[in-house]
Order: C-alpha cells, then structure tokens, then sequence
C-alpha cells in the first residue's frame, strides 16, 4: 500500500481526514445502522420461509438475499421481502394465503440456494418444515359448525396424515355429522395450502412457524 | 477509425443488466444476481457474500467456497475492481453521475479511496460479531438486482438516491469510499497480471489521460512514480486512458511486471 | 355473512314462527309484492339448494333487491340448517361480474348486444323456416333437470304437442337415464321406493360406484352420523378410485371398471346358492326375466336398440348365475372371492337392515341399465326392499333431474307421469290434459341426447335451443359435437346466466333468470317436491326459461296452448292431473308454498315416505303388506332380470393403456359455471388435476406435480398430475374432474352408451399418459 502513500501533495490535515476520520465515521454509521437494522425480521411481522431454511437468526445470516430460490420457485409462491422486512430485507418468504408452497418433489428451490441458508441435506417434502398449521378461529371454522366443508383436508398434501377428520355427533340437527379437521403437527410440513385454500375472508387455518408452547383448549 | 475500448466495456454493462433480467423471458442464461448467481449453469458466488454468510452463519459449505473462489481467482487475473468497471451496476450509476456533473456541474468533494477497505473490513468484523451479513442487508448491487429481478420499481429509489448524493454531497462517493466489494477487489488486485501498461518513449505530455482516468489517484501517481504500468488496486480497467490518448502510449499487459 | 350460534337460535325462531303463523304470512315475498319487500330491510325467503339432487333447504336474504345472505334452513327435514360449502356461497352465485343481462346475437365472429324483441324474433323465424323446410324433427330444445317444473313443462308441450316433434331432451340423459330405466324395468315406475330416513334407519350400506362424501355431502354427514349412534352400523364403498368416501367405509372394495356386472351376478349366485334368499318374498313379489345381450355400445350414428323381454322361472334364472362364482368373478374385478361371498352374506343377514347407494359410476356406464336391474336384484331375492331403513336408493345429481326431467319427462320418448310416447291412450291422456290433437303428439320417439347431437352434426337437426345446462362442456366426446354446432347451416339458442364453453357456440344468447330470481318447484332424489318464490330481479333484462318459452309459443302461434296469467301456478295445476290417481299424486300449488317439500305420491295432503307398502304408500291397501302396484304387466310383481357380464366399449390396450373416469368435486358443481365465480371456491380448488396411482407415475417417470398429456382416441388435454390428493387412483387408472372449463376432460371421454338408456360412459375409456 505504500504505493498509495501521498505523493502528490497531501497535506497531513486532509490525510488525517481522508484516511482516519471518514472510516472511522464509516464504521460508526455501518455500526449504529446495523444495530439499529439488528432485530429479527418476524418482529415486523411473520415470514414463511421456503422450504429447508435454517432456524431463522441462522437463516438470517446466512441468507445472502441473491433470489435464486425465488426464480427457481415454479409458482411464484416465494418472494424477495422489501424495506419493510427490516434486516430481512432482500430474504425469500412465501406468503401463503396468496400463494402457498406447493411441495415440489425435487424441491428447487431448496437446490438452487447457494449459502446454505436453505439446508441442502433436504430432500422429501414430507420433511419439509415450515412451520404449523393451527386452526386459530374454531368459532368461525365451518366444519367445526357442521357445514361439509373440510376444504382444508382435501386440498392438504398430507390429507389423512397433516389433516384427518374426526366425526362427531351434531347435537344440533340430531342426524349430522360434525366432521372437524384435525392437525398433526407432527406430520404437518407448513406448507400454507390449506391457509391458501380456506373459504374464510380470514382464513380460520393458519401456518404460524412456531406453534404456542400453552397447550390449546381443543388439542385432542 | 481507430479501435474504442468505451463500446466494449458499456455493452458488456448493459449485458449485465440484461442477464439479471434475462430470467423473465424464461431464459436460463443466468438465474440470482452478483451476491450469488447461475451463469450457463456454473455456480458463481460474490467472494464478500460468502466470506459475510460464513462469518455470520459459522457454517461452511464448500460448494459456496467454491463458486466464491472461482469468482476470485477470475478477479484476480483480470484486474480486481475490474468488477467495479465492467460488471457493477452501480459504476454505471455512478458514470451517469459523472456526465451529469460534467454538464450542469455539481459539488467536487471527495473522500479517500481506503474508505472501502475499511468498509470491507466493517462489514466482516460486523458480520462475524452480530451474525448478520452487514453488507447484503445494505447493498445497493443487491437491492438493484433484486429489483430487476422480480420487477420491484420501488427499491430503485436507492440507486437513485446514491446518485443524488453523488451530484451534491461528495463525488463517487459510493464506489470511491463505501463499497466493500470495491475494497475487497482492490486488496487482491495487488499483483494481478491484466494492467494498463505505458510506453514514455510514445508519450508526448499532452495530460489528457490524467483528464480521462475518473480516479485520479490511479493513473497520475504511476506516471508520475515512472512505473511501466498503473499499480493502483483501485484501477477498474475502465480503459478510458487508453480510448483517450493520442499516441497511442497505453497498452493492456497481460503480465504483472 | 358469518353464522353464530345466536344468529343460529334466532334463524330456529323465526323458522319456528314461520311454521306457527304459516308461510305465506311471514313469507311476504309473492311475486307481485317481491321488489316492495326487499327495498325494506332484510327479508328472508326458503328455496332449495341450486346444486346437487340432495335438495337441501336455505334461507335466503334479501336486501335492496339483491341476495346478501343465505343459510341452512334448520325447518328443512333433508339438511336441518346446514349446508355444503357450495350452498354456503348460495349468495354470490348469482352476482359473478360477467353475469349476462343483455340478448346477444351473432354477427361474424362478435356477439351483439340485441333487444328482446329482435331475438325472439330472430329466433321465431330461424325455427319456422327450418320446420317448413326440414320438418318439426330438425328442431330441437335441449334442457336440464335445473329446469324448474314448469319450464320442462312448457317445454315438452310446446314442442310435443304444439310444435309436434319429439326431439326434447334434458341433461338428465347423462346422469339418470340409466337409473330410470332400472326403475322402469324393475318396478314399472321410476324413482326410489325410499327416502332418506333410510340413511337414518338402516344399518348397512353398500355404496356402488357413489362418492357420497363430495358429490352428495350433506346425505354423507347423515350416514355418518347414524354410524355414530349406532356401531353396528357398516358402510362398505365399492368403487374404482379410493375416494373421501372410501376413507370413511368401514370396507372399501376396489374393482376392475365395468366388472361391477360380475360382481352382483356373484352376490346373487351366493344368495342363491347359500340359500340366503327370502323365498316367500319371491313368491309373492318377484318374476324372473331376461333381456337381450349382447346388445352393442351405441357408437355408430342412428344406433338402434329394443329389448326383447322374456319371462323365465326362478330355476332358470339360478343356471343363469351358475357361471358367475365368486371365483370367476374375482378373476373379472379383482375382488378378493372370499369378499365377495361376505358381501353376499352381508346383503342376506337377516339380522341387518342394508341400502344400496348408487350414484353416476353405475348410472353413466355402458351397461348402466343393467347394473341398475342386479342391485334390485339383490334387494329382491333378499327382501330387502320397501321397509325402512333397507332400500336401493339411487342418488341425484341435479336439483331437479327427478321432479322436472324424469317426473314431467323431458325425453324424447317420454310424456308426464312415467306415460311414453309410443303408447296411444299416453298420448291420448297428454294431448287431453294439453288441450292438444292427440296426433300431433309423435308416435316414435326421436333422438335421445347423444343421437340429438349426432343429428346436429350431420344436419338432421337444424336448430337447437339449449337451456340451463352446458352441453358443450359436458358432453363425451366433445370435440365432435362442438365442431358440429358450428358447421354451416346450423342456429344454437343458449339460455344461461354467464359466458360458457355452450354460449360461445350460440348464435343468440339469452340472458336469463336463475333459481329464485323467478318462481320454481323442484323435485330431489327422495321425490321431494319444492317450491320457492321469486326473491329478487334478475339483473338486467334477464327472463326465466318458462317466460322465454312463452314468449316463444306466443311467436310460433302457439300462444293460446299457454294462456296463463300465473303459470307457475296454473302450470303446476294442470301438471298435477298427470299424476292423480296413478301413484303419483302431488299436493296443490298452495301445499308447496307452505310446506319445506313434501315426498310424492301426496293423498289427501299427506306425504309418503316408503312406497309400495302398507302403512306408508296410500295405494297399498291393508292386507296387502308390499305390492309393486305400478307394474300391472307382471301382476303388480317386481322383475329380476338376468343381466350378463359384458365388457366396456373401450378397453385399455398398448397405445392407451390407461383407465379415464371424471367426476366430480365437493368444491364444485358440474361445469363450475356458477361455483367458478365464487372466488372462494374457486381459490379452494382452482383446477382439474389428474390422479394418478403413484407406482403408475414412478414407470413414466412423472413426479407430483408434473404437467403432462393425458389423450384419447378423441382428444387431449395438459393437467397437472396429483399423486396424493383426495382421491386415489388404482392402478391402470385415471381421475380428472370435469368441472374446469379450461381444461375440457369430456374432449377425451367416449360417446358409447347404455343401449337401453342411452346414456353414455363418462367413467371409462382407454387414454394414455405422457409428460407435458
């Protein structure tokens, strides 16, 4: 670097200047920007990650934002978050009520990424863990009412191993049957089709990544 | 007419640009943007991106080493901020800038060109230390490309900012002070064979390189240092001094001297 | 539109003071006050269900003359206030954005906006000049059983007895058809001896061919249920693709298409040779009788088929079984043998009371007639049959396929009431009731809907009009048909309430009203007849069928056959001197009006549950225990006809080595022309994907997903291939529904049919598979 050293006329003030103070100023303002930016991107909301990626402050430096998994994605289902994502600004999310994940068996976008930030050493979508469908509003749930709805079930790509229907007596009419979907969140991948596919203007099954450690009310 | 570097270097740009976008056409040229990408289907990877992903993450994966490494070793035989000058979307920003400032003027401020070493230096130490790729949050490359890529006009604003704050704060100042990609390719250019070499004997003093060269602690201390060639890290083989010299004294070397 | 439970008490309230202060009091919404009472707030109004045959009952609220809101009615004894997803969205059917509400007329290649009077017009003069160049048989109305009673009414008089052909057809042709003919050969009358107390009642249920969990799903919720009360209840699925209802069964018994013949002739060849059949019951009840066999696939134009009845003894009908062992069966279907002699012994324990259910895998089959024939069969050599809780009960697709199309028979060799064309004093009766010359009406019946395309292909028929149905989606092999109703020469009237895959063929276009934006009564599965007001206006110019086909009479100079001022009314009236006396009793106008449908025959205002028996049917007099009283032929007794094994008119070979069926989806209605606009359903299942066997999939090397081929002989289309959806193929087998107009699976689908019924096989033809 000595090859860099003033020659031309420097004085020691702008050399000080040039050199110590506008880095120095630099790290500061890369510091506090980075500090500030340093909070988990799902405090500013919830990301679906695609399929494969790593526990989220892991995906999140790992993650170097190049769109790959998107472009691989054939239906469009991740997107690239904006400003809006904060430090997860430029990171790949699926938005499942708008377009779920619809498990590829060759998983591409899993392939396509680059760092790491989705894990490679998956390869069966019935491993896939995005997170876990919960139905969040039971009163508003049809099924649950006694309607034959159950559109969760049959449009679930795990139908009798994510989602089974339980049966039950409808107090109600005396003659139907109640049949309630019920979640395994043992086999249930997250994929968010059964959130896509609910027929509520607010979907009553939603994918939220990490289920409530409370046990709910109606857990069977 | 004699041979122009200019035409070559800003189709190759413009190139650039049209393989990030080329995805929408369902075209498989090039698929990811500058941090990570798929050219002809060879993994290529921004050396920064894997050094801040691997820092951050503390994982290794050796095939991101790989596509990192083979971009290096490229950088390094073609001249290290050979990016800045041929691939880096945000140089030709910055060129516009400068033909801007050329016809209705602008500030003519400018902060040293170790700023970017620094900032690569940040970006690392922050990367390892916060677990968070500094850089990739930031990056106007990035949030260009990306907004390229899936057609988000919005993010263009960035770009547009920096351009701005180019005209009135500070000349060049993104490239010449506060890309660590710039820093990073300028620290392996050290002895990187592919340089813009002079011949004195054919020089006749007329200074017009020192006038082209957009950086003018590159080309003028090597003349002036009587060196056969430009020794700056910082050089981006952008290849003006050649297009505007007159008689011919510049040459591209092929070999560290 | 969300119902809570406190909306759900209120709704029983008011429903309970509806039945308190009767119908008409707290049910304002006659035809002449309709647009009065909904600009004031919301009102509710009862109709059935637009969709399946089920006939569930909804509430429907109306505010500023438009439909906001619909509910299970909790008064209707078939659904007690619930609903299908489908019926949930009731309210949005009607409002999709391209709802047409103008007449449209062909110019070149544009449809253009036309004033009723110049389309009728148009369409007056098209259909004379065609019958005095071509005669009454080149034109032609093709309706369906969504047409209210009195639309099929108008129909079948107008062109029968005013216009004089018999080239009137409904849809019905390619669900029931088959079932109809069962009923009639079986029983001398059509429609069930049950209704559905029996999936309440009974404790067995042998399902053939009958995806009840999604095609028929509020009758699945109530078969469900009484398994839940009851554990001795068993529900065993037949069927080809294991299916939502398969994963409810008790037992699901997988079988090779069409071997379903094989099957039942080994179910009674164990009755019978267990000694399982009830033999008093045979006596009393039952004649034996074969028919023809070998009796074709109805592909070649102006195919031609009769039956030869001959009677035959009880001995002769057990060597008729003898070659069909649960072995030889087995070898046919699959079927393990040793299921099949449980099933037979399931079907004869005395200590059950067993149904069959059946819905369009043996009805749309080329040999459904006769599959329909060996389930009553079974029923008869056990004596399972007219008691409650033990019946064969064919299900309905269409909210009215049985009160409009098989009840008023819009067939072209059908008049009302189970009379038929060929026979004098039938047509003597209806030439009386229509106030027609008994010869207009046509001795022979024309074409059936199959032939009736065919005919408009080669130019028999000239001018069709086609409504409330989507002939140019659902027919089988469609490319032929849609390229027919192009060709020169050839005038398309379609009535419909959106743009379709039958509208784009039309040359005039007719904006119509649908369900209760005009007055109506259906009839669903059970013989329950309903009746609904008209609610709203329909938007824009958009008429009813029936107004439309009055005004056409009126323009053909058959005004004076239809001189009514109410004709839903007085239509109805006059309808239900048809059926007085002949078991076929409806109530008056008024009855419906009130009531939540009421089970045919009705005598002296009472319904009737189970017919032919004593203590239900009126017409069984006591004493008489059961009596088939409708088939005067075989002394008022039941036949049991030998049936035989045929095999399918399309067989998978090298080239198509594929099995296609199509069908149906919870989510959807037929050709999704009303639940496609309902963005909900439409987001819940928006596209046909093909089911495939996994195994099938991995040899081709198609993963999930994949897009691929399928093609016939016929035609072809691209899908999505589904290896682990809600149905699953067998092996060798293929599933894609039929309700994506984008994507036209009946292209692929073979024109064979039932010789005896004349509906053709949606549910089997030979395609192969191959990545997109």
């Amino acid at each position: 670097m000595a090859i860099e050293t003033p020659t031309t006329g420097i004085t020691r003030r702008r050399f000080l200047k040039n050199g110590v103070a506008v880095p120095l100023a630099l790290a500061l303002a890369g510091g506090s920007i980075s500090t500030l930016f340093l909070r988990r991107a799902d405090a500013r909301g919830f990301y679906l990650r695609p399929p494969g990626a790593l526990e989220e402050s892991r995906f999140l430096a790992a993650c170097v934002k190049c769109g790959k998994c998107a472009q691989a994605c054939p239906n469009n289902s991740i997107r690239m978050a904006g400003a809006e994502a904060g430090i997860g600004i430029g990171t790949p999310h699926i938005i499942a009520r708008e377009t779920p994940c619809y498990l590829c068996p060759d998983l591409p976008c899993v392939k396509a990424c680059p760092s790491g930030a989705l894990d490679k050493t998956l390869t069966e979508v019935e491993k896939v863990r995005m997170g876990t469908a919960v139905i969040v509003d039971r009163e508003a749930c049809l099924s649950i009412r006694g309607l034959r709805c159950e559109v969760c079930y049959r449009e679930c790509p795990l139908i009798d191993k994510a989602i089974t229907i339980e049966p039950r007596h409808n107090e109600r009419t005396g003659t139907h049957t109640i049949m309630e979907p019920v979640i395994h969140r043992d086999k249930c991948v997250g994929c968010g089709i059964c959130e896509h596919a609910c027929v509520r203007e607010k979907p009553v099954i939603v994918v939220i990544k990490s289920p409530p450690e409370q046990k709910d009310s109606y857990e069977f | 007419m004699s041979f122009k570097w200019w035409p070559v270097r800003r189709t190759v740009q413009f190139l650039v640009l049209a393989l990030i976008a080329s995805p929408w056409a369902g075209l498989a040229v090039f698929r990811g943007n500058l941090a990570a990408g798929d050219l002809f289907g060879l993994s290529l990877a921004d050396p920064l991106a894997f050094l801040q992903a691997t820092l951050a993450s503390r994982q290794f994966v050796p095939s991101f080493l790989l596509s990192a490494a083979i971009v290096t070793a490229f950088y390094f035989l073609v001249g290290g901020r050979t990016f800045c000058g041929w691939i880096c979307p945000v140089y030709l920003l910055t060129e516009l800038g400068e033909k801007l400032r050329a016809r209705f003027g602008g500030v003519d401020r400018s902060y040293s060109l170790n700023g970017t070493r620094w900032a690569f230096a940040v970006t690392l130490v922050v990367s390892l230390a916060a677990g968070i790729p500094l850089f990739e949050v930031l990056s106007p490359l990035g949030i260009t490309a990306r907004a390229i890529m899936f057609r988000a006009w919005l993010p263009l604003l960035l770009p547009l900012a920096i351009l701005i704050v180019e005209l009135f704060v500070a000349r060049r100042i993104w490239c010449r002070s506060l890309c660590p990609v710039g820093g990073f390719y300028s620290l392996i250019a050290r002895f990187s064979p592919l340089r813009v070499g002079f011949e004195t004997s054919k020089c006749n003093h007329c200074g017009v390189c020192r006038e082209a060269c957009p950086v003018e602690e590159v080309l003028a201390p090597s003349l002036e240092s009587g060196a056969r060639q430009v020794v700056s890290g910082h050089c981006t083989r952008c290849m003006r001094c050649l297009d505007s010299c007159r008689t011919k004294a510049f040459r591209v070397n092929l070999t560290y001297r | 539109m969300t119902v809570s439970r406190r909306d759900f008490l209120k709704a029983s309230a008011a429903a309970a003071a509806f039945a308190a202060a009767g119908a008409s009091a707290l049910n304002p919404l006659r035809p002449k006050d309709a647009d009065a009472a909904s600009t004031s707030g919301l009102t509710w109004g009862k109709a059935p269900c637009r969709f399946c045959g089920t006939g569930c009952g909804v509430l429907v609220g109306v505010k500023d003359g438009k439909i906001v809101a619909t509910k299970g009615d909790p008064q209707a004894p078939v659904n007690k206030g619930l609903n299908c997803i489908k019926g949930y969205f009731l309210s949005k059917i009607l409002y999709g954005k391209d709802r047409l509400t103008k007449p449209l007329i062909r110019k070149g290649n544009r449809m253009v906006e036309a004033s009723w009077d110049e389309a009728m017009n148009l369409i007056a003069a098209k259909f004379k000049e065609s019958i005095a160049k071509h005669g009454p048989n080149s034109v032609a109305i093709y309706g369906s059983g969504q047409w209210t009673i009195a639309d099929g009414y108008a129909a079948a008089k107008l062109f029968k007895g005013g216009i004089g052909t018999n080239n009137v057809e409904a849809n019905a042709r390619l669900c029931m058809a088959s079932a109809v003919v069962g009923f009639m050969t079986t029983f001398g009358s059509d429609e069930p001896m049950g209704c559905y107390d029996d999936l309440d009642l009974g404790d067995t249920y042998i399902l053939w061919g009958a995806n009840m969990a999604e095609c028929h799903p509020v009758l699945f919720s109530r078969l469900i249920d009484n398994r839940l009360r009851n554990p001795k209840v068993k529900i065993v699925d037949f069927g080809t693709r294991f299916t939502r209802t398969s994963q409810m069964a008790n037992q699901y018994v997988k079988f090779a298409p069409q071997s379903d013949l094989a099957l039942l002739n080994a179910i009674a060849h164990v009755i019978v040779k267990e000694k399982l059949y009830d033999q008093g019951f045979i006596n009393k009840h039952v004649v034996f009788k074969k028919g023809k066999e070998k009796i074709g696939y109805g592909l070649e134009d102006k195919f031609k088929f009769a039956d030869d009845p001959k009677p035959m003894t009880f001995e002769e009908y057990q060597a008729f079984l003898k070659p069909y062992t649960p072995e030889y069966a087995s070898k046919v279907s699959g079927v393990p043998a040793k299921t099949i002699v449980e099933i037979a012994r399931l079907y004869a324990d005395k200590s059950r009371k067993v149904c069959s259910l059946w819905t369009m895998g043996v009805n749309e089959h080329s040999r459904g007639s006769w599959v329909n024939n060996l389930i009553y069969n079974v029923h008869l050599l056990t004596g399972k049959i007219c008691r409650p809780g033990e019946n064969p009960m064919s299900l309905t697709g269409q909210p009215s396929a049985c009160g409009t199309a098989r009840e008023v028979g819009t067939f072209t060799h059908r008049l009302p009431a189970d009379m038929v064309v060929t026979n004098p004093e039938h047509r003597e009766k209806a030439a009386r009731i229509w106030g027609v010359d008994p010869h207009k009406i046509p001795d022979k019946p024309s074409y059936h809907t199959v032939e009736m395309f065919r005919a408009l292909d080669r130019g028999d028929i000239r001018c069709m009009w086609i409504q409330c149905t989507n002939p140019f989606q659902s027919m089988p092999n469609l490319n032929r048909y849609r390229k027919g109703a192009r060709k020169e020469g050839r005038f398309i009237v379609v009535s419909d309430i959106y743009p379709n895959r039958t509208t784009e063929q039309a040359d005039v276009i007719l904006p119509t009203a649908s369900w209760v934006e005009k007055e109506g009564m259906w009839g669903n599965a059970e013989r329950r007849t309903h009746h609904f007001h008209k609610l709203v206006n329909a938007p824009g110019e958009g008429r009813s069928d029936l107004a439309q086909l009055i005004d056409f009479a009126h323009r053909m100079g058959y005004g004076h056959l239809f001189p009514y001022k109410h004709p839903e009314k007085e239509i109805w009236e006059e309808y239900r001197k048809f059926g007085e006396g002949q078991g076929k009793d409806l109530a008056p106008y008024e009855s419906y009006v009130k009531a939540r449908g009421l089970r045919w025959p009705v005598v002296n205002g009472k319904e009737t549950r189970w017919r032919y028996v004593e203590g239900h049917d009126p017409y069984v007099k006591a004493g008489e225990g059961i009596k088939f009283y409708k088939n005067k032929a075989t002394n008022y007794k039941a036949v049991i006809w030998a049936r035989p094994y045929e095999p399918p008119a399309e067989i998978p070979d090298k080239q198509y080595p594929f099995w296609l069926c199509t069908g149906r989806v919870l989510e959807h209605w037929h050709t999704a022309t009303m639940t496609g606009r309902v963005m909900e359903l439409k987001r819940a299942n928006p596209n046909a994907v093909c089911e495939m066997h996994p195994e099938d999939a991995k040899r081709l090397g198609i993963k999930n997903r994949d897009k691929v081929r399928v093609s016939s002989r016929r035609g072809s289309v691209v899908l999505t291939v589904d290896l682990n959806g809600r149905g699953k193929s067998e092996r060798g087998n293929l599933f894609v529904p039929f309700f994506d107009e984008t994507k036209l699976i009946n292209e692929l689908c073979i024109d064979a049919y039932c010789p005896l019924s004349g509906e053709p096989d949606f549910k089997k033809c030979a395609v192969r598979v191959e990545k997109a």
